[in-house]
């Protein structure tokens, strides 16, 4: 399984009466893609935090990629984070004042692939796989469409050859043609690649790029709940 | 290379805060840093100024005015030595040379030194130098006159280049021995210390252009010619201080006290080191004042700095959440805002550095000729290097504080 949650409950350190997530039981197999939907404030981005592990469970099991992300250290998931999880937001994806390039570069630092020149080669083959014109390379990120902002994070997302990718509503942003547009490119990267991908959003209309469609809802049995 | 890069482009995004910080910052090492400067020269410059001379002699006054007087040229004498008793000290066993001072003239500002060619062998200065001539020679005529380099560049004289001394010290004096001309023969070689702003001249061109003054003042109807002047009997009468060097150092204390209780004349015999030891300590106060104002000035240029990252991490919540994304430990927040502090404090540092280099350039002849103070242009002495050094931590330990506020917001998001 490339994702495996056990009795998992989260509460934020501020509000410990508050429950935000409940999950008996949730699992995605390696290489699968699923859709989560779910209105806005029920509990998307904290699950998203749980499974890149920016937020830890108060109680449960949290399995990643056959890693026990709940039994490791902070400094661990972090560099796990960085080499096995690719993120994509639904906006503020890139440091502004970067360039496209370096974004990229930025976050292959981070992880313990490759040397410098590897690292830079595999960003070129990226961005040229993903249409990203040579001229924008070097502009900083602030003055890129969001079409191709979008693009760019998705090869920022993808450096470090990840297993697992995380989209948090990164087409909520894009009009309907660069919306298309990006699932496209997305849906064969990942399909291509093999990757596993959770992909949160609360525009139902997606749902048709899955197989595997679920709501939040269903996921997080919170008490009270129906 | 890309997190220096990352946090040079994070403030180059902030550039009018971070222009405002880096001017304040750069004022504040200015001032410290020309204070450090300054102190350590006008040290260097009074300690170089005369290293040989295990005793000056001088009538009975305060140490240090004997010391400012006869060495850095900065006073005046309260009275002269009678020119017998210089000859009985500089003719006891236990001396081993005697270099005479008579002061009182000047030409265009620069003061005129009487003395006698021992000067040229004898005195010394810095890391015991003795003096050179970059041109011609010592004096052996009577209206013979050697320049300091400084005089000499200063108003361009050459060899064989005739010169009017002036009576007195003033910039500007109204009585001058026009009557008298000197011959330049020899130009020394620069050497960092009040001699390169002093013309030498024998104690009989001294003698010489005085004959016919009562009190300071030319007597009417006098007329010898320059020849008639060399032929006179130029003996001097008196001389302002003089410099000794003994036979052994065993022997200072012994010939100071003697030279202090000198029955015929009251007299002052001063160890040159310890009379500056005592300009220092009398100076410390107003140093350790400077620094401390200068360094607290820093300080708060550094909490400024620090006001700057700590209100602009609030802006960068989400770069911070991204950078976390990404795999950035929390800890490499708090580097990457150390790493900005550190790079405003170092443009800074260079920024002072070259302006003070500049203001030390345009004021070098201003502080030559009103403090008679050499000021190096090279600010990397060892101990700007340590000023530097202290810098740098000072800044690095305020901007604990945003970066650990960095820290902690990247820490916040992992729960």
């Amino acid at each position: 399984m490339a994702i495996e949650l056990m009795n998992v409950r989260f509460h934020y350190p501020e509000q410990p009466s508050q429950t935000v997530l409940n999950i008996p039981s949730w699992s995605l197999p390696g290489g699968k893609q699923v859709f989560v939907h779910g209105p806005s404030g029920g509990g998307k981005s904290t699950l998203l935090n749980l499974l890149s592990g920016l937020l830890m469970p108060n109680e449960g099991q949290v399995e990643i990629l056959g890693k026990r992300l709940d039994q490791m250290t902070s400094r661990k998931r972090d560099r796990f984070r960085a080499e096995h999880i690719g993120y994509v937001f639904q906006q503020f994806n890139l440091i502004p004042y970067l360039n496209a390039f370096d974004n990229a570069l930025l976050a292959s630092q981070f992880s313990r692939r490759g040397k410098k020149s590897v690292a830079h080669d595999e960003i070129k083959q990226l961005f040229k796989s993903l249409n990203i014109a040579e001229n924008d390379w070097h502009r900083p990120a602030r003055n890129l469409s969001i079409g191709q902002q979008q693009r760019v994070a998705i090869a920022r997302a993808l450096v470090n050859k990840p297993q697992l990718l995380i989209a948090d509503e990164p087409t909520s942003s894009l009009d309907s043609t660069n919306r298309d547009a990006f699932m496209a490119l997305l849906m064969s990267i990942v399909t291509d690649s093999g990757i596993t991908l959770v992909f949160v959003s609360h525009d139902l209309a997606l749902s048709r790029y899955f197989n595997r469609v679920e709501s939040l809802s269903d996921i997080n049995r919170l008490e009270g709940s129906t | 290379m890309i997190f220096t890069k990352l946090a040079l482009q994070s403030l180059l995004d902030r550039k009018g805060s971070v222009a405002l910080t880096l001017m304040a910052m750069s004022v504040s090492i200015f001032v410290l840093l020309g204070v450090e400067h300054i102190r350590h020269q006008a040290k260097e410059s009074f300690s170089n100024s005369v290293s040989g001379a295990d005793l000056i002699v001088g009538a009975r006054t305060g140490n240090l005015n004997l010391l400012l007087y006869s060495v850095f040229r900065i006073g005046s004498p309260t009275n002269n030595i009678r020119w017998e008793t210089y000859q009985t000290i500089a003719g006891s066993n236990n001396v081993k040379w005697a270099i005479p001072i008579s002061l009182g003239d000047s030409h265009q500002g620069y003061r005129v030194l009487g003395t006698t060619t021992d000067y040229f062998q004898h005195f010394s200065y810095g890391k015991q130098h003795r003096l050179v001539f970059s041109l011609g020679r010592a004096f052996d005529q009577v209206f013979d006159v050697v320049l300091g380099a400084e005089v000499a560049k200063k108003l361009g004289y050459q060899l064989g280049d005739e010169l009017i001394l002036a009576h007195g010290i003033a910039t500007t004096s109204f009585s001058m021995h026009d009557d008298r001309s000197f011959t330049v023969v020899g130009i020394l070689a620069p050497t960092g210390t009040p001699v390169d702003q002093t013309l030498h001249v024998s104690l009989q061109g001294i003698e010489a252009i005085h004959i016919d003054w009562q009190q300071g003042i030319k007597m009417p109807g006098s007329s010898r010619s320059q020849t008639e002047v060399e032929q006179a009997d130029l003996q001097p009468g008196s001389v302002t201080a003089f410099m000794l060097g003994l036979e052994s150092k065993m022997t200072t204390f012994r010939v100071q006290r003697a030279i202090n209780e000198y029955a015929q004349e009251p007299l002052l015999a001063i160890l040159p080191g310890v009379a500056l030891s005592e300009l220092w300590q009398m100076m410390s106060i107003l140093e350790n004042t400077l620094l401390l104002v200068s360094a607290l000035v820093f300080v708060a240029a550094c909490l400024g700095v620090s006001a700057m990252l700590l209100s602009s991490i609030r802006e960068r919540s989400l770069e911070i959440q991204l950078l976390r994304v990404i795999g950035a430990p929390p800890y490499f927040l708090f580097f990457l805002i150390e790493l900005e502090a550190l790079l405003i404090t170092l443009l800074s540092c260079v920024l002072a550095a070259a302006f003070l280099a500049a203001c030390l350039v345009l004021l070098r002849d201003y502080s030559v000729s009103n403090f008679g103070l050499h000021m190096e242009i090279n600010l990397f002495a060892e101990n700007s290097f340590y000023l530097f050094a202290a810098l740098i931590i000072t800044s690095i330990i305020i901007a604990v504080i945003p970066s650990f506020s960095g820290y902690r917001q990247a820490k916040v998001i992992q729960g």
